[in-house]
């Protein structure tokens, strides 16, 4: 029975990332839904950030390269840009890896902001200039912001998931 | 200075070209990848639209069932919530059916005579194809306001087909796939519809704004704001790819004229739709009949015009005439009035004349009497026979002789 709920646990702790990624992009429900006139943030970067910072081996490149064919689908943008800028986060975090000896969440959440702006500028040259599409500036600025803000309340959330599933497992 | 930028270098290369654990792919090969996957996604081959309508199909399909939980969990909410309110909406459905039945009659007859009037003015019949779609996938994505639904090519869908909830427009078609299609919504920041507001008439083209409601552009805030009643927003028709008089929204005048911006509110909640209405609409030529029944029209229009033109001139000589006949009839007048007058002087003029010798015989019989032995003829003298001019005189001048 023990060793049932260890399993349980250890397949939530390897796969709830990537679980997590499918379903807010596959699903209806996600935060922006809540009705609210000036909100919304991306969930997937947060989660993508964390995760390949993190936990590298939690989320695979080629599976995070799908999810953003799957959300450039499910949205309606071109196919490729959001595979674009899941990946360019994704460098960002393991050059942030390489360079950092001592993780600080200030410093991640810092980075955070630059990386998301920086992707956020890309998809809207992309959108706008390449295939014509209108986008609205005001939107983006409240996009990221938001996103930026709430980056440090969902890395507790995952921080503290994660501690739950490995105190439960007892494989610290 | 040297080192930290070789520290750079190889932390970037790092980063770009090593796997991690467990990965398959460098970042790089994949970013390369994703670029391919956009400039392909550019250019209109064969093999890649049908690649990506392959992958659209299936993605949607995994969409859709990856929903079935939460939509089941949302349509219990729903239905709980539903039960609560059935009641009160049951009593409101049931007045605004009332209302309806007694509108719809009026609705008739105003499709009818609005069909007479499209046959005079020459106007094209819309030959309307209608396909009913479930509503597959509603992603909210804070950019971009589209659905999906479960109709595709095969069911006869093309792009550009409107798409209607009821009897008003929610969007048109934008991307067809075999079993499915995407509908870019009227929110959508990239949707232009051309629009008329009535009842004023007056032309603008409406854009998403991405929230709930609409915009209007290209229009003169002025024009609005002298108006005191709530305006409707249905499409004008212009650029032939909606047809004319589909209801969109409303303009509350209170609530929407913000900012030099004109806001419009949709009639539907883009946020609850299940079942739509995708309808096409083709535009067919006046057959032959028709258009000889038109150039008969046309014809007695012309003559109508014509004669009404003659008639409106005889009309204006009337008038003219009349006009001279009043003049006429006014001198005619006050000479009758100047002849009476002078009548009325004239047997004045005349009485006068005839009381004159009544005075004179009257004042010949009175010296008559006393002076006719003096002028009266008889054997004894020589004077005048009586009744002539000189006996006349003879007593006049009372028996005296004036010689």
């Amino acid at each position: 029975m023990i060793n049932t709920n260890s399993g349980i646990k250890l397949f939530l702790y390897k796969y709830t990332p990537m679980i997590l990624l499918f379903t807010s992009i596959l699903n209806e429900i996600d935060f922006n839904n809540l009705g609210l006139k000036y909100f919304s943030f991306n969930f997937s970067y947060i989660l993508i950030f964390y995760y390949s910072l993190r936990r590298t081996e939690s989320l695979g490149y080629i599976y995070i390269f799908i999810a953003g064919l799957f959300n450039d689908v499910m949205v309606g943008v071109p196919i490729g840009t959001s595979s674009l800028s899941y990946l360019l986060l994704c460098a960002a975090t393991a050059y942030l890896r390489n360079i950092t000896l001592r993780p600080n969440i200030i410093k991640d959440w810092i980075f955070f902001l630059i990386t998301i702006s920086f992707l956020n500028f890309i998809s809207f040259i992309v959108l706008m200039l390449i295939f014509e599409y209108e986008v609205s500036y005001f939107d983006q600025i409240i996009n990221i912001t938001f996103t930026f803000l709430l980056y440090l309340v969902f890395s507790y959330l995952f921080n503290f998931y994660d501690n739950f599933l490995l105190g439960k497992m007892n494989v610290r | 200075m040297e080192r930290s930028r070789d520290d750079f270098v190889i932390a970037v290369r790092s980063a770009f070209l090593i796997k991690g654990n467990q990965q398959r792919f460098s970042i790089l090969s994949l970013i390369l990848f994703s670029i391919i996957f956009l400039v392909l996604g550019n250019f209109n081959f064969k093999i890649i639209n049908y690649t990506k309508i392959l992958i659209r199909d299936v993605i949607y399909s995994a969409s859709f069932v990856a929903t079935i939980p939460e939509n089941f969990i949302k349509r219990s909410y729903n239905n709980m919530v539903g039960h609560y309110e059935h009641y009160g909406e049951y009593k409101k459905i049931k007045s605004e059916l009332d209302n309806l039945k007694k509108k719809d009659l009026s609705k008739q007859i105003i499709t009818f005579e609005n069909i007479q009037l499209k046959k005079v003015i020459d106007d094209y019949f819309i030959k309307s194809n209608e396909t009913f779609a479930k509503v597959l996938i509603d992603k909210r994505s804070p950019f971009l306001k589209s659905i999906v639904l479960n109709k595709g090519s095969k069911n006869g869908i093309k792009i550009g087909m409107i798409v209607l909830d009821d009897s008003y427009l929610i969007g048109k078609v934008v991307e067809v796939n075999y079993l499915t299609s995407r509908v870019l919504l009227v929110s959508d920041i990239n949707s232009k519809v051309p629009v008329s507001i009535e009842p004023i008439g007056i032309q603008a083209i409406m854009s998403g704004t991405g929230k709930q409601n609409g915009v209007l552009q290209y229009i003169d805030v002025e024009t609005i704001e002298n108006n005191s009643e709530d305006l409707l927003v249905v499409t004008s028709g212009a650029g032939s790819i909606f047809n004319s008089g589909i209801p969109i929204g409303k303009i509350n005048k209170k609530v929407d004229l913000n900012n030099g911006q004109i806001f419009i509110n949709f009639y539907k909640d883009f946020t609850q739709l299940k079942y739509v209405k995708v309808s096409s609409n083709k535009k067919i030529g006046s057959e032959q009949s028709i258009k000889k029944e038109f150039q008969l029209n046309n014809k007695q229009i012309a003559t109508i015009n014509s004669q009404k033109e003659s008639f409106e001139i005889l009309r204006q000589q009337k008038n003219i005439v009349d006009e001279v006949r009043a003049i006429i009839e006014k001198e005619n007048s006050a000479l009758k009035n100047k002849l009476i007058e002078l009548g009325l002087k004239l047997r004045i003029a005349e009485n006068k004349k005839i009381n004159q010798p009544d005075q004179e015989e009257i004042k010949f019989l009175r010296l008559n009497l006393l002076y006719a032995h003096k002028c009266r003829k008889n054997i004894l003298n020589q004077l005048h026979k009586v009744g002539t001019p000189k006996y006349k005189a003879c007593v006049l001048n009372k028996g005296k002789k004036n010689d």
